[in-house]
């Protein structure tokens, strides 16, 4: 029974990382149908960023909370301009564009980002001060870290501000209209180009704080760690209804219980492998994913 | 004009034809400079740089005016190595220092050999490195199976242990590693509780450690190819609570072990070559590399050995004639910076494994697994 909660606590702090990230993949793809597969880099970006931040702060002998919130707010506004910027340079020239060179432009700013990371900031690990967020909790042999209480509530609190955001605000409404259709809603007066630019900067935003709690949680943030995230994400996005928020949510939450239990009750070699054909067959049965059945009205 | 010209002109072929009699003695190395791996790889070619500081700094080598160094990119790749030992054939090289994936220097060994480039590998500790009886293949370090067998004399002899979980990341280095210490363990009396694999890349370890945690072993041995994967592991485990002996091997050792880890890396032990840090060799080695490189890595200082010895050997033949300078390789007697030692005639130099442990975030000499004795 231990082991069994031991895993689910596993799961679903796992789980709530890749959630963060789909989410921005979800939204972007809602609002002009690009699977951004730069997205991933925000996350290492931010990962960067956060560390790069929180050290200076804590070294100034700045309060740990200070500089953890600081640090926060300060990657996610930096990976939400740098969103914004990829996506003038990167994708708005082609939007009239096949989708497919958008995809490739996509990829091709994965790599140029991946690599600029690794130019800038160098090919060794950064450490994050784990100390800060060190202990926890132990009930029995289970052991619940404070991280691992942090990754679930500032998920969670991000979901809420975000649905809020969407469904009860005029900019939400916008995005909603400009995913319905863009023409029209810019027809009746709104600035698609500033509600697409938004998308992107809230997205990496999410995903920047995935990468600072995944730089705590884990201990330290390297130049690749942006790509397999990223692709799980991506799945996770899929499975949930890709464009659908809440499918996102329970997508990364999905992926993530799927990986731990099938690396602690089968084989840890192929948890990957596992994640993936639940990927497969559900999409089999549930072409449009998990949520996909309402995916007109509340896709973003 | 025309006669300014042909004073230039004329100037410009004398100062071609001056450079074109002094020799320039052209190194190359090879190591995943990006991946991974570009920690340790990059260790190496700073390594074979400080090599080549230090004997120009003592006066260079005598019928050579210079010495340069092409840093190549393995990637630990076998279709990259391959590609860089290409590359090094191309840029006339005359021995090469590398590679560091064994998977990577076996093919790329293969290239150089055809074209007569000798090799030094810092790093591959594959038994098969030297056993192909290659005649121009050198190898600084150790090999895994002399490692295994420090590593469960230690379990035996020192930890007493009764039991052990393994846990590796599927390269050939590392899980062969592991699947050696794992076929020893019965006969030392140590059961095997489990033997894990996994991802290179991996991140998230919690459910394997959740199993290693559930298992309760006297030993926990760690075998991964990254130093940096290995931090994330020990410090997910300590979180989670997992009470045994540590026990890591050296592809694991490097100073970021304990950047990242801190405190969670304490009190860690680790098979790797000895090293007397307290020798005048060490000392020369350190004072040249620290202030420009920063902490030696794991094979920074057999990257530097292997380059001396070829260039002590090469200043001994007098010549950079292959057979000349083998011949003058195994002859010398080199008092390196990783250890004393002199090449074998099938290009091994011995491996001298111990334990050492991470103690107050430094790594020191723990106990001697030749006598079995504490230092």
């Amino acid at each position: 029974m231990d082991y069994f909660l031991q895993q689910l606590i596993n799961g679903i702090t796992l789980g709530g990382v890749y959630a963060l990230i789909a989410l921005g993949y979800t939204m972007v793809y809602g609002i002009i149908q690009l699977i951004n597969f730069a997205h991933g880099e925000f996350f290492a970006a931010g990962g960067y960023m956060g560390v790069i931040i929180i050290s200076y702060l804590a070294a100034q002998g700045v309060s740990p909370v200070l500089c953890i919130g600081l640090g926060l707010g300060l990657t996610m506004a930096y990976c939400a301009l740098l969103a914004m910027a990829v996506e003038k340079v990167a994708y708005k020239p082609l939007r009239s564009s096949s989708r497919l060179s958008v995809l490739l432009s996509a990829l091709g700013m994965s790599i140029f980002l991946q690599n600029g990371l690794m130019l800038t900031q160098g090919v060794y690990d950064k450490a994050y001060p784990t100390e800060m967020t060190a202990g926890g909790f132990e009930f029995g042999n289970v052991v619940l870290s404070y991280m691992q209480i942090y990754i679930v509530l500032i998920t969670a609190g991000l979901l809420v501000a975000l649905n809020l955001l969407v469904f009860k605000t005029r900019i939400g409404k916008a995005m909603r209209a400009t995913a319905q259709d863009k023409i029209m809603s810019a027809l009746v007066g709104i600035n698609s180009n500033k509600i697409i630019s938004l998308t992107f900067a809230i997205g990496a935003g999410l995903a920047a704080a995935a990468g600072i709690m995944v730089g705590f949680y884990y201990g330290s943030v390297n130049y690749s760690m942006g790509f397999v995230p990223g692709i799980k994400a991506f799945a996770a996005a899929v499975l949930g209804g890709i464009g659908n928020i809440t499918g996102a949510m329970i997508g990364g939450l999905v992926i993530g219980m799927v990986e731990i239990f099938a690396a602690g009750y089968l084989s840890s070699e192929y948890k990957d492998v596992f994640a993936f054909i639940i990927l497969i067959a559900v999409l089999y049965f549930r072409p449009t994913g998990i949520m996909g059945e309402n995916v007109d009205d509340t896709r973003v | 004009m025309k006669r300014i010209l042909a004073l230039i002109l004329v100037l410009a072929m004398t100062l071609a034809a001056a450079s074109a009699f002094a020799e320039t003695l052209k190194l190359g190395s090879m190591s995943p400079l990006t991946g991974p791996y570009a920690a340790d790889g990059n260790d190496i070619a700073n390594g074979v740089r400080t090599a080549i500081e230090v004997t120009k700094a003592d006066g260079g080598i005598p019928g050579f005016d210079d010495i340069t160094l092409s840093a190549q990119d393995t990637a630990c790749d076998p279709r990259q190595a391959v590609a860089a030992a290409n590359k090094l054939i191309n840029d006339e090289v005359v021995a090469v220092i590398g590679a560091y994936c064994s998977s990577a220097t076996l093919p790329a060994s293969e290239t150089l050999d055809e074209e007569d480039i000798m090799m030094l590998t810092p790093a591959s500790t594959n038994e098969k490195v030297t056993e192909r009886g290659l005649k121009n293949m050198f190898r600084t370090c150790g090999r895994d199976d002399d490692q295994s067998k420090a590593a469960v004399r230690f379990m035996k002899d020192f930890v007493k242990a009764k039991s052990i979980y393994l846990v590796d990341d599927k390269t050939a280095y590392s899980q062969g590693l592991a699947d050696n210490v794992e076929k020893a363990s019965p006969a030392a009396g140590i059961k095997v509780l489990g033997h894990d694999h996994v991802n290179q890349g991996d991140k998230d370890f919690s459910a394997v450690l959740t199993k290693v945690k559930a298992a309760n072993p006297d030993v926990f041995y760690v075998s991964l190819q990254n130093s940096a994967t290995g931090a994330l592991l020990v410090i997910q485990a300590k979180r989670m609570g997992i009470d045994a002996v540590y026990l890591a091997q050296d592809a694991v050792y490097h100073p970021q072990l304990i950047e990242i880890a801190k405190d969670a890396a304490n009190g860690m032990y680790l098979t790797f070559g000895y090293v007397d840090t307290e020798a005048s060799s060490y000392q020369k080695f350190i004072k040249a590399y620290e202030p420009k490189y920063g902490k030696p890595g794991a094979y920074s200082a057999y990257a530097y050995d292997s380059a001396m010895a070829y260039l002590a050997a090469v200043k001994k033949a007098g010549s950079t004639d292959l057979d000349k300078v083998r011949a003058a390789l195994l002859s010398l007697e080199i008092d390196g910076a990783s250890k004393k030692f002199k090449y074998l005639e099938n290009g091994d130099s011995g491996s001298n494994y111990i334990i050492r442990q991470i103690q107050n975030g430094e790594y020191i000499n723990f106990w001697n697994a030749q006598t079995g004795e504490k230092y």
